[in-house]
């Protein structure tokens, strides 16, 4: 398996709910006027706090200094496993859970903190870029580790760190954070960069005006619908995560949707934010979901992480995660 | 397409059809119409073709590419691929009852819905369809469908719950299942077949150009690359291929795939569309975005790359079909260098790229040019005179009859170039009579004045200065001759023998050259010459025989009539008379005649300066009549004169040494002709002219004409007569006599052996010392093989042969 280090030096941001109107003109840019910036890779992220914005160096001059940006103290790279050849079934289990063992859980043994995207075309796990050297010394066993330079794959090179790798404790991991699962389904899918000037309008309606709107939300997270939309523009590829009734909002057949047509639920991870520094989050999540074989998508944002995982099996993974949880106790 | 810019395609089958697709499909046809009307309906193209809008298809929303079913079909099948990766059969057709109606409206539908980005029919198996999908997680980019095969329920993914739009999938038109599926985990955005195999496929995956094998779908070979838009296979050369990136075209051998064998220079604007023309080798066209041009890029004379120095030589081209931005363009499939084009806005126009003419000249004077597929000659029209005929012409006719060849009767060799030509006469006179010469000092002094004679006659009387005496003349006619003083040395009399007045020494008669004048019919000179040998009674006389001779000049008697009445006084009617009217004669003999009759003593120019007297007939009147001073000023100025000119007249003065090579030199400037050149400089082999690099040159090139025309004869004739009047430029031995057991040469070891201070009588060679026969190869000692005659070891050299 090859291991991508993407060029792209990414910004981890959040903008408080009620001063997106100061950003908009800067996120807008981002997000359907590609060809204006040297932005390549951008993602904003809605929840019921704040949006969460990941985005390179280039498309971070975009956005306006204020005191209502909060930006992590990192500068992240992205990486990207690439599974080659055909020696894979095409009915591999999607996202974190294709990767959690041989790069979530290792990266986590190490004390490496991880910040993940899911879309619809792939998963990014971010790391640190002072990480850099351990994560690839972690990985290199594994992986055929590559570097993106100037839009060509080079091999990285090795920094030749050796010391401050302790053995990995075989320790389970419990669920340390409260989880909570609201009830909106989400479906994650795509479009055509070609279509999206066509429900530009729609999506701007969907990211930025949809506060007013309060529509029966807020206040019962526990049970009830969540405020949770994705929009990211990487490297030319729209993806996007919203609840089904989002998703109607949309023409037919102009949403990119997969033969089986799958919808998933959600698993909120985090009672107080999670901050940047605590490890061994995701995995947390994952391997309990690896064990099982059960797909998940997983995006994190700037205070809380979100597991998607299939509907059908959304009560399984509560009870095996509960169970983790419980034996911490 | 979607909200984006139209595209064309012209059909594979029916060369008066193309299809514009952008949110729909529409089909033309297209036909010519010389008339400046329009019928109803039709757009006009081009001056001479319009095209009428035959049928439209919007059945398709969210278009992304279209190709055209590879196989005959009367109804326009295309394939169609959609924004969300699904691809569909359709037609363009009215007729309902065709054979391929069972696959119309054929869906093919891959697991994970994203942007289908390129679509490529199998050139061998009309039935394989390759699709290039964008990237989704760990889905496969390329799919192969089969487009015969049935929709199977069973094989389809059974476990997944199938979202179909319903009735479709009833109708046994949607198909999930692939034939091939690869490209795991990758995007793929471009792809072509190569038409080495039906089971090769080349790929522009996200970061890499891929060859796909189908026969083993497990491997694949690649080469990272951010080229990786729009692959296409040169039609004429299957290993070629190109690609883009932004600006960047790169083409590629397959052969060599590490990297491309070429980059062509890089556009401003991102590259929209790259393709072969299909009626022309290497002919590329390329397409920016928001540009109104079509950059064309020759690669007919590129040579097949080998190594990486090679950078071969494309010509850029660039053509403007309209006024507007251009969205695509389409070459057409058999129509040489045709190509459609359509703007944003839809509107077309038919277009034919203008073929570069190119154009060579043949070694035998005939033009060729090449304008497309056709190749036009010119050649020579009719036999125009000699004179005019080209130079090529003229030295392709020379070598054939021998020219320069004739080294014993050197003066010869002007009657072999066609006697036509006085400069070239006199040139090979000097040279006979400078060769004469030189054979004659060899016999009596061992030739140490040999050089002096090659050298000219500017040296020549440079030489005599001091030497000379003068000869106060009374003989012949001339009643008192105080006036008249010649002048004599050896040196002067050696350049009149080299003008060709005398024969040789100092015999002074100049009558064996009179009489050779006589018999040529040459009267007037033949008079002059007699005249400035003082001889006025025998011009009179040569005149009255010219007067006389076949149909003679009449004139001529008159002119002996004047000359008879010459008389030295100063002041006399007869010399006031002659100096006047002498200007009115045509022959410039005769006029120099009376110039010299009416002239003061020692100021002759009005001979020395007529410049219609050959050179060699007033150099030796200036030898005759002029002091040292004189003489030298004028030959100084004379081959001056003529070396400007590059007058081959001049060869008598300068001879064949570097002044010789500088007059050659203008002469081979002013026409070209290195055959006379070389075979002159030649000549004068043992000196140094041979090795000055013009003349080189001028040799060189000879022979290069020569094996142009393909005269390899003439060219070995050419070298063997260089050889032997140049050793220096005998070939090295290239055939050797070689033991058939060390595999050494033998006439090399023969000539080496003695300085190892190894006797040939070791090795059981018999024989005196001196003669040395060698019996046994001196590198192996082993025997070498005889002749069944006469019993002598093979590798024997001729000259010790018995």
């Amino acid at each position: 398996m090859e291991l991508h280090i993407l060029e792209h030096r990414l910004k981890v941001a959040s903008i408080a709910k009620e001063r997106i109107q100061l950003f908009t003109y800067g996120l807008i840019k981002l997000a359907f006027l590609s060809s204006k910036t040297r932005c390549k890779f951008f993602s904003l992220t809605e929840t019921p706090e704040d949006y969460t914005i990941i985005v390179d160096e280039e498309g971070f001059l975009e956005l306006p200094s204020s005191e209502h940006l909060s930006v992590a103290d990192a500068t992240w790279l992205a990486l990207n496993v690439v599974s080659g050849g055909g020696s894979f079934s095409s009915s591999q289990p999607i996202g974190v859970t294709k990767i959690a063992k041989s790069v979530i859980a290792p990266l986590a043994d190490q004390n490496i903190s991880v910040f993940m995207l899911s879309t619809y075309q792939t998963d990014f796990i971010l790391i640190r870029e002072r990480d850099l050297p351990f994560v690839m010394h972690t990985l290199a066993a594994e992986f055929t580790i590559l570097r993106v330079v100037n839009g060509e794959m080079v091999a990285a090179d090795d920094f030749g760190i050796t010391n401050g790798f302790v053995k990995p404790k075989l320790v389970q991991r419990p669920v340390i954070h409260p989880l909570s699962s609201p009830s909106n389904m989400f479906c994650v899918t795509s479009l055509d960069p070609d279509t999206l000037p066509t429900v530009a309008t729609l999506l701007m309606d969907v990211m930025f005006y949809s506060n007013g709107v309060k529509d029966s939300v807020v206040g019962n997270e526990d049970s009830g619908h969540i405020r949770f939309f994705s929009f990211s523009l990487i490297e030319g590829y729209i993806s996007l995560v919203m609840d089904v009734q989002t998703q109607q909002r949309f023409p037919n057949n102009l949403l990119f949707t997969s033969a089986s047509g799958e919808l998933w639920k959600m698993v909120r991870i985090g009672g107080q934010p999670l901050g940047f520094d605590e490890c061994g989050i995701v995995a947390q999540i994952s391997e309990p979901l690896a064990a099982s074989d059960i797909p998940a998508y997983y995006i994190s944002t700037f205070k809380f992480d979100h597991a998607l995982v299939p509907e059908e099996n959304i009560n399984g993974v509560i009870n095996a995660l509960q169970v983790s949880q419980a034996e911490k106790h | 397409m979607s909200g984006s810019k139209p595209d064309i395609l012209w059909a594979p089958h029916h060369v008066d059809r193309f299809v514009v697709c952008d949110s729909e499909l529409s089909l033309y046809h297209i036909e010519s119409a010389v008339s400046s009307e329009l019928k109803s309906g039709s757009l006009r193209l081009s001056e001479e073709t319009t095209a009428t809008l035959l049928s439209i298809n919007s059945d398709t929303p969210y278009m992304k590419c279209v190709a055209w079913y590879p196989k005959y079909d009367p109804e326009c099948l295309l394939a169609v691929a959609q924004a969300n990766g699904r691809v569909v059969l359709t037609s363009l057709g009215q007729d309902h009852n065709s054979k391929s109606k069972e696959l119309i409206g054929k869906e093919f539908v891959p697991k994970h819905a994203r942007q289908c980005n390129t679509l490529a029919w199998n050139p061998l198996d009309s039935n394989w369809l390759a699709a290039g999908l964008d990237k989704h997680r760990a889905d496969f980019s390329v799919l192969i469908w089969d487009i015969s095969s049935k929709y199977t329920p069973e094989s389809a993914v059974a476990t997944e719950k199938v979202r179909l739009s319903t009735g479709d999938a009833e109708a046994g038109l949607v198909v999930t299942k692939p034939l091939y599926e690869l490209g795991q985990n990758d995007a793929c955005l471009s792809l072509c077949w190569l038409p080495r195999d039906q089971k090769l496929l080349l790929a522009g995956m996200h970061r890499n150009l891929a060859i796909f094998d189908l026969r083993n779908t497990s491997q694949k070979m690649f080469v990272n690359t951010k080229a990786v838009q729009g692959v296409t296979v040169d039609p004429y050369f299957h290993d070629r291929v190109a690609s883009f990136y932004e600006g960047q075209v790169a083409i590629w051998d397959l052969r060599k795939f590490e990297k491309p064998v070429l980059t062509l220079t890089e556009q401003p604007k991102p590259l929209t569309k790259v393709a072969w023309c299909p009626t022309r080798t290497g002919l590329l066209a390329t397409l920016t975005r928001d540009s109104n041009i079509i950059r064309l890029y020759d690669m007919q004379h590129t040579p097949t790359p080998i190594g990486d120095e090679t950078e071969p030589t494309i010509i850029e081209r660039s053509v403007q079909p309209c006024e507007n931005y251009i969205a695509s363009f389409a070459w057409h499939p058999t129509s040489q260098n045709r190509m459609v084009v359509v703007t944003p806005n839809r509107t077309m126009s038919d277009f034919t790229v203008f073929e570069r003419i190119s154009l060579a000249w043949s070694p035998v004077t005939s033009l060729m040019w090449a304008c497309g597929r056709h190749l036009y000659e010119c050649t020579e029209e009719g036999k125009a005179s000699s004179l005019e005929k080209d130079i090529a012409t003229k030295m392709r006719l020379r070598a054939l009859s021998r020219y320069g060849l004739d080294t014993e009767q050197v003066w010869r060799n002007h009657l072999l170039a066609g006697n036509e030509d006085p400069q070239l006469k006199s040139l090979w006179y000097t040279l006979h009579f400078m060769k004469q010469y030189t054979e004659d000092m060899d016999q009596k002094f061992t030739g140490n004045k040999g050089s002096l004679v090659y050298a000219g006659i500017k040296s020549i009387v440079k030489s005599s200065v001091g030497t000379t005496e003068n000869l106060r003349h009374s003989r012949n006619g001339f009643d008192s001759q105080a006036d008249i003083i010649q002048y004599l040395s050896e040196e002067r009399s050696l350049a009149l023998q080299l003008c060709g007045w005398i024969k040789k020494g100092t015999d002074l008669d100049v009558e064996p050259f009179l009489h050779s004048l006589e018999q040529e019919g040459d009267w007037e000179r033949a008079a002059a010459v007699a005249l400035f040998n003082l001889d006025i009674r025998r011009a009179i006389q040569i005149l009255n025989k010219g007067a006389s001779f076949g149909k003679g000049d009449l004139n001529l008697n008159v002119v002996a009539m004047a000359l008879s009445g010459y008389t030295d006084e100063k002041n006399s009617l007869w010399r006031e008379m002659c100096s006047t009217l002498r200007l009115q004669l045509n022959n410039p003999y005769l006029c120099a005649m009376f110039a010299f009759l009416t002239s003061e003593s020692g100021s002759y120019d009005g001979v020395l300066y007529e410049k219609n007297v050959a050179v060699r007939d007033r150099v030796a009147f200036a030898c005759k009549f002029l002091i040292d001073s004189q003489l030298n000023r004028f030959i100084e100025k004379l081959t001056n004169e003529l070396k400007d000119a590059g007058n081959l007249e001049g060869i008598l003065l300068t001879g064949l040494t570097k002044d010789g090579v500088d007059l050659m030199e203008s002469y081979v400037d002013r026409t070209g002709d290195v055959q006379t050149a070389s075979y002159c400089m030649l000549q004068g082999s043992p000196s140094d002219v041979l090795k000055d690099e013009r003349v080189q040159y001028w040799i060189e090139n000879y022979r290069n004409l020569l094996d142009a025309w393909r005269f390899w004869h003439k060219r070995a004739e050419f070298d063997i007569h260089r050889s032997k009047l140049d050793p220096s430029s005998k070939p090295l031995a290239q055939v050797f006599v070689s033991c058939n057991f060390c595999g050494k040469s033998i006439s090399y070891s023969c000539s080496a052996i003695p300085h190892q201070g190894r006797g040939f009588s070791q090795y059981g060679v018999s024989g005196s010392p001196t003669k040395s026969k060698v019996t046994s190869c001196p590198g192996c000692r082993k025997p070498l093989p005889r002749c069944a005659l006469c019993l002598i070891n093979m590798g024997t050299p001729v000259s010790s042969c018995p």
